[in-house]
């Protein structure tokens, strides 16, 4: 059985109803119904409301259409600055390439959250929660580039060394000329890169949200709803609490299930 | 005379990079746009206070040569600079923390590598990838670390030691069960199988042998994972250890500690690493990152 077709159909199924969801008329994820709160499921809330009486359905709807647009936005920069950085290391003068190998291998030494926190932390305080969501994945793209940049580097090395390179190169063509010519060669390697950094950053996302340094409220964030579970007093009021979790979890099966082995 | 060498170079290449990683964190926090502000300046009592101290600090980092030289003079004379938080050396704050983030890692990692390293000489003998292995794996790598620590605290089962060990064994089981399973494949291993020569005896002479520099490898990329996997652990288990530090830190604007604690764990990673070539440190990258 082919799993991957299957999980993008049912990603797609997934993006399509949350869309339709989160801009349904009259839906808003940061509409408060202050004598709703904690609310079980029912016509109006069809997945109850949070501490503050906003609707949970359409607050999750929107988290997940933000996290993927967002993390995708980022896997896009990260792949095409590794691609960038990997590129010049490998078809670069030497010196350039090592400079941009021991930048990686810098980058590589340090745990992604703590220089996320870092850099989420010296914003202003002022920072609006769109300018914070931007920041965030901004912040992931930028931190993310150093383990793909060394694929496509170790990809465009061996490109380099192939025999059509050899013969361009005795041929007398010119270096850009000679990148031109890599650069499409690379994008099967780019586009696993791509898919792969998707479900990485959306767990990112996740975990630096769950310790209040994510997505600033009212926006809806997975993060910021994984905080809920703080809430003893809710665990107890409805089970609904758990919706923003279990759907996580299965658009990050679905997302690794489609980045697999492509 | 080689070893020497080699050993050089990888000393040379640590300090190199901790260079980097101090001046690209110190560029980062001084060029932020949040730089030199404070908290409490939005509170009347204490704005005063907080502008004064501000203005000294505004005073002291002009320049990121100035500060870099200020932050390694600070780390030579052991106290790693002041905490705007607490008002104490930050090397007293995080001292004592490093043995219970330590004692924390170490028996995480224990528990991670026994799970994977079992689990993956297991799943690897059968003939195709069994899902009864991988999909406990995959699905583990698909609950994000916060959201484990805190389903674990409200079930009451399991602590900071089964969370983070269960994240990591699940990113080594894929890791090494390719390596095995790549190396189990090899034509002179499948001619050996066929000959009816015990698996035992071809893993321990012939596999394994094979796969060392991925187990080798395995130290520091599982260590950078430990570490990032350490803050939502630790906050949420209220651990306190490093993690936690600088999550505070964090929350409180307290830059001279979370750079602190970011110089401590790059340190840690990069003294963590074994003395690989460059392509296989790529290719390791790689793979766990597919992983």
């Amino acid at each position: 059985m082919r799993i991957k077709p299957i999980a993008a159909w049912l990603l797609t199924a997934l993006i399509v109803a949350a869309a339709i969801i989160a801009t349904a008329p009259g839906s808003s994820y940061s509409r408060q119904d202050r004598g709703l709160p904690f609310a079980e499921a029912s016509r109006a809330h069809p997945a109850g409301t949070d501490a503050l009486g906003r609707d949970r359905m359409v607050r999750v709807s929107a988290a997940l259409l933000l996290s993927l647009a967002g993390s995708m936005a980022a896997s896009a920069i990260t792949t095409a600055a590794a691609a960038g950085v990997g590129a010049l290391a490998a078809f670069g003068p030497a010196g350039c390439g090592w400079l941009a190998l021991l930048v990686c291998d810098a980058f590589l030494a340090l745990p992604w959250l703590f220089l996320l926190m870092m850099v989420r932390s010296i914003l202003p305080l002022t920072t609006s929660p769109a300018d914070s969501a931007a920041v965030t994945f901004l912040v992931l793209a930028a931190l993310g580039w150093p383990a793909c940049a060394r694929a496509v580097y170790r990809g465009a090395l061996h490109l380099k060394r192939s025999g059509w390179m050899l013969h361009a190169r005795s041929a007398g063509l010119r270096p850009h000329q000679i990148v031109r010519a890599a650069i499409p060669n690379l994008a099967p390697l780019l586009l696993p890169q791509f898919l792969v950094s998707i479900p990485a950053f959306v767990i990112a996302e996740a975990n630096l949200g769950a310790l209040g340094l994510g997505v600033g409220e009212p926006l809806p964030s997975w993060g910021g709803m994984l905080l809920e579970l703080d809430n003893s007093a809710m665990l107890l009021e409805t089970r609904w609490v758990y919706l923003p979790i279990l759907l996580l979890v299965a658009v990050l099966l679905l997302l690794e299930a489609v980045a697999v082995e492509v | 005379m080689r070893i020497g060498l080699a050993v050089a170079q990888w000393l040379s290449r640590t300090i190199v990079i901790l260079l980097l990683v101090i001046i690209g964190t110190t560029a980062l926090v001084r060029y932020a746009p949040g730089y030199l502000t404070d908290e409490r300046e939005m509170e009347a009592p204490y704005a005063q206070e907080a502008r004064a101290e501000l203005s000294v600090e505004a005073a002291q980092s002009r320049s990121i040569g100035h500060m870099v030289t200020a932050e390694i003079a600070s780390w030579a004379h052991g106290s790693g600079g002041i905490s705007r938080q607490y008002g104490v050396p930050v090397s007293q704050l995080i001292l004592p923390r490093l043995a219970v983030s330590g004692a924390l890692l170490l028996r995480s990692l224990l528990l991670a590598w026994t799970l994977a390293i079992f689990g993956s000489l297991v799943a690897s003998a059968g003939r195709k990838p069994s899902l009864v292995w991988r999909a406990p794996a995959t699905l583990l790598l698909a609950i994000p670390t916060a959201a484990l620590a805190t389903l674990c605290l409200i079930s009451d089962h399991g602590g900071p030691v089964l969370v983070m060990g269960l994240l990591l064994a699940a990113r080594d089981f894929k890791f090494l069960e390719r390596a095995l399973r790549k190396s189990w494949l090899e034509p002179h291993l499948l001619h050996a199988r066929a000959q009816g020569i015990p698996a035992a005896r071809l893993l321990r002479f012939h596999v394994l042998p094979d796969i060392a520099p991925q187990l080798a490898a395995l130290v520091p990329l599982s260590l950078v994972t430990a570490l990032s996997a350490l803050v939502p652990v630790e906050v949420i288990f209220n651990v306190q250890g490093l993690g936690a530090l600088a999550w505070n830190a964090a929350m409180n604007r307290d830059l001279p500690v979370l750079l602190a604690a970011t110089m401590v764990m790059a340190l840690a990673v990069t003294l963590s690493g074994p003395l690989p070539s460059r392509p296989n440190r790529a290719d390791d990258a790689v793979e766990w990152t597919r992983a």
